[in-house]
């Protein structure tokens, strides 16, 4: 493990009961401590196995993952402690207000009393849901529900986030609150591994990406050096497209 | 304690919100006692209480025909009817009225029967008496009694009216032989000449007692509502199975699982909460219908729930009952995929359990085989612990197998929900 790193995988292999082709085929990378990693790439790629293996929701078929020196097959329980996470999908009780989802959540983070109430007081606020809170999540916009998602993930003040895909089908205001406030995180020490198909999002925000596709890392390195790389290539959008090729994914 | 506590106020606050999970759980089984109470006390009296109508046509008015009326009308098996629409009945017109379904029974006395029967038994007695050594062997004439039937009557019923006319006609016979006895033998001995006593005909030397085998004194008549009670009350705690796992298929479809996976819960955890919730739902649905038993169906002309004296067995049996249908709940909404599938699997595995348990029809009209297969479903388990409790008198030590299995099968369903959430999570 390199002296920095809170994040080392090693031949990370993902093979699905019943399918015979790996979604994740050896892919190894670390992530340095305070870092906002992105990993990127095309629908179909890995990206929410290779999360979904990191924050411990079902294990790899084989390869070695460390975080924060812990293993992810010995001390699962230790990583989950450390970790939040931030799914795709909304992952929130829509018949219950935005406090009871909150208190919930975090209650089972571990976060009790009026430390939790203060957080939650506080995010509802930062994320503008302050007079929202106590109406039934059913009732959200589309902008609410993925800021309500994030908070959900961050109450315990997690030393690792995994965001997949944070601001998918929100609109500019709320992608751009949603962002400050990651970034403010991230100055406070939170180490990030983020997934997006906003690649103009990633430049600004990452500070290390992995370009990944059919399973595989195809580039890595911070958004500049990648695009210093490839000659004729002007942000990271067009790395990414003169790597993955323009062909149509499943 | 404190996850525990939020995922108890979680799991309580999903429940309130979901108002048809809330009808399923209280509204339907209160409307299944009332509906199958009512049907099955009607059902009950029609074929045990006085509801049958006879249709009873006199036509002999001598001793025979006033006996039977007069027994018929005594019995609690029937009502007995000598008129239709207001007119005294004939033979024709009982053949006809049963036809039409009015009555289920006709019974028609000939004319002369009773002159009949008593011709026949004083030749009879005559013949035994005779010291003439040929004396001719006359046949005695037959009496006919018609009985027209519904052809929907019980078999069981129609042997009960036979066997009672059988027992007025026997009666009946032994009266006029005694009589004919008692004149011949006056007549051989004339200075014993007595008046031929009644007495014979009014002993009863053999006497029949009819007690319900109850552990306890003061037995308790099984009726509709001792039996629908009960057997309901455990249908509705079985089908939490529809808003139990119909929650643990949201929080996969809705995605609330995959966040709660990569908590620092346990995946018992989180289901304890649903355990807890849901044996509280289980135990105030029992403590409701039997609410309805005790206060409401009296109301309705019904009888009251008798409920033994064993409050301990009471709890026992219900706590028993209220984890078996939690743990059963539990696994289904663990082994089901989508919400669709947990539904058609949870109804229609609770609607063949019951209706295996004894839950639609008690155990003891069902053929042999059927019998022996409702062993295996646990609301028998939980109906005859009930039984035991609410009509046999019984104890806390008198449910405790049927609890101890009701417990057993909690856990079954237990390790075989977390060996499947295992399996689905190694995917």
């Amino acid at each position: 493990m390199s002296s920095n790193a809170i994040i080392e995988t090693h031949d990370l292999l993902k093979v699905f009961k019943g399918s015979d082709e790996p979604v994740v085929k050896g892919i190894s990378f670390s992530v340095q401590r305070n870092e906002v990693f992105g990993l990127l790439g095309p629908n179909g790629a890995g990206k929410t196995t290779t999360i979904s293996i990191l924050c411990g929701l079902f294990p790899p078929t084989s390869g070695k993952v460390t975080i924060d020196g812990m293993s992810l097959q010995g001390d699962l329980a230790g990583i989950k402690q450390i970790v939040g996470v931030v799914p795709q999908d909304i992952a929130l009780y829509p018949t219950l207000s935005a406090r009871e989802n909150l208190n919930f959540y975090g209650n089972m983070y571990g976060v009790t009393g009026k430390v939790l109430k203060d957080k939650i007081e506080a995010w509802l606020h930062n994320f503008g849901l302050t007079e929202a809170a106590n109406r039934r999540v059913s009732t959200y916009s589309g902008g609410m529900k993925r800021r309500l998602n994030l908070i959900a993930g961050i109450l315990h003040d997690p030393k690792i986030l995994f965001l997949d895909e944070p601001t998918v089908g929100v609109d500019v205001q709320s992608r751009n609150v949603i962002i400050e406030h990651l970034q403010a995180l991230n100055k406070k020490g939170t180490t990030i591994i983020y997934t997006s198909h906003h690649m103009e999002e990633a430049e600004h925000f990452c500070t290390q990406v992995a370009i990944i596709d059919y399973g595989k890392i195809i580039a890595k390195g911070s958004p500049a050096e990648l695009i210093a790389a490839y000659p004729g290539c002007t942000n990271l959008e067009s790395v990414f497209l003169h790597l993955t090729k323009r062909k149509l994914r499943d | 304690m404190n996850k525990l506590k939020a995922a108890i106020i979680k799991e309580i606050l999903l429940l309130l919100r979901d108002r048809v999970g809330l009808a399923i759980l209280f509204i339907m089984p209160m409307i299944l006692i009332f509906v199958m109470t009512l049907i099955q006390d009607s059902a009950f009296k029609t074929l045990n209480e006085k509801g049958i109508p006879i249709v009873f046509v006199n036509n002999d008015n001598d001793s025979l025909g006033i006996e039977i009326g007069v027994g018929l009308r005594s019995s609690e098996l029937c009502t007995v009817y000598d008129s239709i629409n207001g007119k005294p009945a004939t033979a024709e017109t009982a053949r006809q009225a049963v036809a039409d379904g009015q009555f289920l029974v006709g019974i028609v006395i000939p004319a002369g029967a009773t002159e009949a029967v008593r011709k026949n038994v004083t030749q009879l007695v005559e013949q035994t008496l005779s010291t003439d050594p040929v004396i001719e062997t006359k046949v005695p004439d037959s009496v006919d009694i018609k009985i027209f039937i519904d052809p929907i009557t019980k078999k069981s019923f129609i042997a009960s009216v036979t066997s009672s006319l059988r027992e007025f006609i026997s009666g009946i016979k032994t009266k006029i032989m005694f009589r004919s006895f008692a004149e011949q033998i006056a007549e051989i001995i004339p200075d014993k000449k007595k008046t031929p006593s009644n007495a014979f005909g009014q002993t009863q030397i053999i006497r029949y007692q009819e007690i319900y085998a109850s552990k306890t004194i003061g037995a308790i008549v099984p009726n509709a509502v001792q039996h629908n009670v009960p057997a309901w009350a455990i249908f509705a705690m079985f089908f939490i199975v529809m808003p139990l796992s119909g929650s643990i298929m949201k929080e996969k479809t809705e995605g609330s699982i995959f966040r709660l996976h990569t908590m620092p819960s346990s995946y018992l955890m989180l289901i304890n909460g649903k355990i807890i919730v849901y044996v509280l739902v289980c135990l105030l649905q029992l403590a409701l219908m039997l609410s309805v038993g005790f206060f409401f169906l009296p109301m309705l002309g019904l009888p009251v729930l008798q409920m033994g004296h064993s409050i301990a067995g009471i709890l026992i049996i219900s706590v028993a009952t209220a984890f078996a249908a939690t743990g059963y709940a539990v696994m289904v909404g663990t082994i089901a995929s989508t919400e669709q599938q947990g539904a058609i699997m949870g109804a229609l595995s609770i609607l063949l359990l019951s209706a295996l348990g004894g839950i639609w029809v008690p155990t003891y009209v069902m053929p042999q085989m059927m019998r022996n297969l409702s062993a295996f479903s646990p609301l028998n388990w939980s109906l005859e612990g009930f039984y035991e409790l609410f009509l046999r008198g019984g104890d806390a030590a008198s449910v405790a197998g049927s609890a101890l299995k009701l417990m057993i099968f909690f856990v079954i369903t237990m390790v075989i929900a977390s060996f499947v959430n295992k399996l689905n999570r190694r995917a």
